[in-house]
């Protein structure tokens, strides 16, 4: 009760300083409040019971953007800032509106955090005939890797994680060429 | 039942120290200059440090210190990068 008081308090910080950051017109203002808003999403993160998420939100949002968005307007002009906030775009927002509220739509179908009746769960709380226990049982066999986790990653998964190797390998070469660096000494 | 009261005080100590966060953000975003920016966000990164560290002891787990702990050892980073850009203009790293 308590604690869904300090979520949703939370949830409308999150909310302020984002729409913050969307507005300001002095680049390095909008910098400086998503880091607060990067803050505040750690907290829901780790409110929701995930730590691992929050942690990478930790260090991504507040150090590295920080610090690339930083290298990037250095190299870069920017605007005189002439007023605080820019203009509102009224055809994005509403664009925008209508995706949210098609996503809200969508909101009532997903189970509650923790929940029991949640499939991985399998009935009432035990492990029957769950995901889970079928890679324990047949990792091996299906893939002859010992790690059911990398085997997951690497076998089952392959082309999703080939995707994201792709993404990472591009994000590399953006880095590299924001810091108009090839080889790194 | 003292217990359960404790957590309680943890949790709505908690509370107002995220509607605290919300009044800090207004200097984020009215502050003049940049400066006042910085140290707001950076205020409210050691508030983030205390809010973990209250719902840690008032939802009873522990390895919520761990994150507190990542953000403590991050928080000066943004406020050092910005303030050395701010003072030689480029140069972040």
């Amino acid at each position: 009760m308590i604690g869904t008081a300090v979520a949703y308090t939370l949830a409308i910080f999150i909310v302020l300083a984002a729409v913050a950051t969307a507005l300001f017109r002095d680049v390095l203002s909008a910098i400086v409040v998503f880091g607060a808003y990067s803050l505040g999403m750690a907290i829901l993160y780790t409110f929701l019971l995930a730590p691992d998420v929050a942690m990478t939100e930790a260090a991504i949002g507040a150090g590295v953007t920080t610090i690339l968005l930083l290298l990037t307007i250095a190299r870069t002009t920017r605007p005189s800032t002439d007023r605080l906030f820019e203009r509102v775009n009224v055809p994005a927002v509403i664009a925008v509106g209508a995706f949210v509220l098609v996503l809200g739509t969508l909101l009532p179908d997903m189970y509650a955090v923790g929940t029991e009746s949640a499939p991985v769960w399998g009935e009432q709380g035990v492990l029957t005939e769950t995901p889970s226990l079928y890679y324990i049982e047949n990792t091996f066999g299906d893939t002859g890797a010992q790690n059911a986790v990398s085997a997951v990653l690497a076998s089952y998964r392959g082309f999703d994680t080939f995707g994201e190797a792709v993404v990472v390998f591009a994000a590399a070469i953006a880095v590299l060429l924001v810091l108009k660096r090839e080889v790194f000494t | 039942m003292t217990a359960d009261l404790l957590n309680d005080i943890f949790l709505v100590t908690a509370a107002l120290f995220v509607v605290l966060a919300i009044m800090m953000f207004y200097r984020a975003v009215a502050g003049p200059t940049t400066q006042d920016r910085l140290l707001a966000v950076n205020v409210l990164g050691t508030n983030t440090v205390v809010i973990l560290a209250l719902l840690a002891a008032g939802l009873d787990e522990p390895w919520f210190l761990d994150i507190a702990l990542i953000y403590a050892l991050l928080n000066f980073l943004m406020a050092i990068a910005i303030s050395k850009f701010t003072v030689e203009r480029g140069g972040v790293l």
